[in-house]
């Protein structure tokens, strides 16, 4: 009897929990993908206070971390890169093994060069720089972050 | 049910896992401030203020560290300088450099330094001790000047601890301050009041306090930085040449004859003018750069090559890599050494030639002190840069061009001595 209720399910039923927690899942990772964004987030972490406060007060301040330092070509490749960087920041962050001058990849550094020329491709039209492989933080890598790197350590209290 | 159980025991270990990473990053943060403490003043002990302040401490002994130069040039292993450099026995020959002239080891060691060095013997005057010890705050509040002239043997009981957090520290405050009664007076003369600068400033002049060339005033043995004129060689020649305090020479050379000076580690000077200090760079940023240390920032008190600190020290202005970096800068001191060292052995043989001069029967004198004259201000060229600590990293333009005047003037010298005796050598 019982065997034969079970044969009798409907496929629509057997697969609808599946569905659900999948669209759960889905939600989840999508609400994780956002909020991970945030700014404040990525501000929260000890190493990066510094940069967070220099970003802040900059003539960039009104777009996210996630705009400039995120692959522009893809989805796929933005969601592989940030589940990449993050595990990555994560356990560094955790093991607290951080260097003493946190700074850009190269990888990392290629993807800002990127994203500069996202917007900024109208100011080198018609320059060499259009060609390609500009590498725009070699003379313009103070203008967001400043030179925070070398802002003081340990501060006295009294 | 067997692997439902599996399933739910992987989840709450990761769970906890994720937990505890969350709580870790976001609410267990490293404390970015230090209380400070109450360290009396007059204490001089660097255990003691290492208590309280740990890292920095750390780092500090680790200027035991006897090692070479990751450049090969410098270094902190106590060599003689004349297994290198051989002409150093004949440049400084007759006085006591030519006994013992050693590579310099880290700030522990230099009290220890003071008491085994060849150079100092019963009459070494007490100014010796002025760079070598914090005791000198209490020896020179209590003596005034007059502890120049002391002996230094009747005041090495005195003296308990080299160069340490009080050095450069009020206990007070923890600021920077200098205690050497020599460089306050010599900026005061430039017009700085080193009690008032800023930190960024200070971040120098701890270092410049001690890391600067000088001499003894005659009779009262008083340290003084002979910068009234400027800090170049040209300059602090200028000031030598009118006799300050009849301060004539340091010894006279024994071959040539020469009334010569000894240049001592004007690496202030050198450093002052050259690109690193005119856009605001102090001697603190690349020689106690900011290391981490479970995610606290701190300041290395490990003072030493920068070249061991690339990423710390260096890689917060350039952002080549470290390779890169380090094989600049071996390439520019390569150069530097090349000239130091040909210099060097142009000065030695000037001496022979100017000596075997003097012993010519028909010697026109006039020509003879023009050329120990040249060979005074040749030699004082080429030691502003070989007693240097940097290898001309700290301004390669200027070193270079110091050593080529000294190489030019030291064979101006050779002429010299040929034609006051006619001799072809």
């Amino acid at each position: 009897m019982i065997l034969e209720r079970t044969r009798k399910t409907s496929p629509v039923k057997r697969i609808l929990p599946g569905i659900l927690i999948g669209a759960i899942f889905f939600a989840a990772a999508v609400w994780t993908y956002h909020a991970s964004g945030n700014p404040g987030v990525c501000g929260a972490c000890h190493s990066m206070k510094i940069v967070h406060n220099r970003w802040q007060a900059s003539n960039h301040g009104q777009f996210a971390c996630t705009e400039c330092h995120l692959p522009d070509e893809s989805l796929a490749g933005k969601i592989v890169y940030k589940t990449r960087a993050g595990l990555n920041d994560l356990l560094h962050e955790t093991a607290r093994d951080y260097g003493a001058a946190v700074g850009l990849s190269v990888e990392g550094r290629g993807i800002v060069d990127g994203n500069c020329v996202r917007c900024h491709a109208s100011t080198i039209a018609g320059t060499g720089m259009a060609e390609g492989g500009t590498q725009c933080l070699k003379c313009h890598r103070y203008i967001v972050h400043g030179r925070g790197q070398d802002e003081g350590g340990i501060r006295v209290e009294n | 049910m067997k692997i439902k159980s599996v399933f739910f025991l992987l989840l709450s270990v990761l769970l906890i896992l994720l937990i505890a990473v969350l709580v870790r990053v976001f609410f267990l943060t490293p404390s970015e401030t230090i209380k400070l403490a109450s360290i009396p003043e007059g204490e001089y002990d660097p255990a003691v203020w290492g208590k309280s302040y740990p890292l920095q401490y750390q780092s500090y002994l680790k200027n035991k560290e006897m090692a070479p130069s990751p450049t090969g040039f410098g270094g902190s292993v106590n060599v003689q300088k004349s297994e290198k450099e051989p002409e150093l026995l004949v440049n400084f020959k007759g006085m006591a450099f030519s006994k013992d002239y050693t590579e310099d080891r880290g700030h522990l060691y230099s009290l220890e330094d003071l008491k085994e060095s060849k150079r100092v013997t019963a009459t070494t005057p007490g100014s010796c001790m002025t760079c070598k010890t914090a005791n000198l705050r209490d020896v020179y509040k209590e003596m005034g000047w007059d502890y120049a002239k002391t002996p230094l043997a009747e005041l090495m009981p005195r003296l308990k601890h080299p160069v340490v957090c009080a050095s450069c520290h009020d206990p007070q405050t923890m600021g920077l301050r200098v205690i050497n009664p020599a460089f306050i007076e010599a900026m005061e003369r430039r017009g700085v009041d080193v009690v008032k600068a800023p930190r960024e400033q200070m971040r120098t002049y701890v270092c410049a306090q001690c890391h600067s060339e000088y001499y003894f005033e005659p009779g009262s043995q008083r340290v003084i930085f002979p910068w009234d004129k400027g800090l170049a060689a040209a300059d602090m020649y200028g000031y030598y040449q009118q006799r300050p305090s009849g301060f004539e020479m340091d010894w006279q050379h024994p071959d040539s004859k020469a009334r010569m000076l000894k240049a001592q580690h004007p690496d202030y000077e050198l450093f002052s003018g050259g690109v690193h200090a005119q856009s605001g760079v102090s001697c603190a940023d690349c020689h106690m750069p900011y290391l981490r240390d479970t995610g606290r920032k701190y300041s290395s008190h490990h003072v030493t090559s920068p070249m061991k600190t690339i990423g710390g020290s260096c890689r917060t202005c350039h952002t080549q890599d470290e390779g890169w970096l380090l094989d600049r800068v071996k390439k520019g001191q390569t150069s530097v050494w090349e000239l130091q060292h040909r210099a060097g052995q142009t000065i030695a043989h000037a001496h022979e030639v100017i000596g075997k001069a003097g012993g010519a029967p028909k010697v026109n004198a006039g020509e003879l002190d023009k050329a120990r004259e040249l060979i005074r201000r040749s030699q004082w060229y080429w030691d502003y840069i070989a007693a240097e600590n940097s290898m001309g990293f700290h301004h390669p333009g200027e070193a270079l061009s110091t050593l080529g005047q000294s190489l030019d003037l030291a064979h101006q010298a050779i002429g010299a001595a040929n034609r006051a005796a006619g001799t072809h050598y």
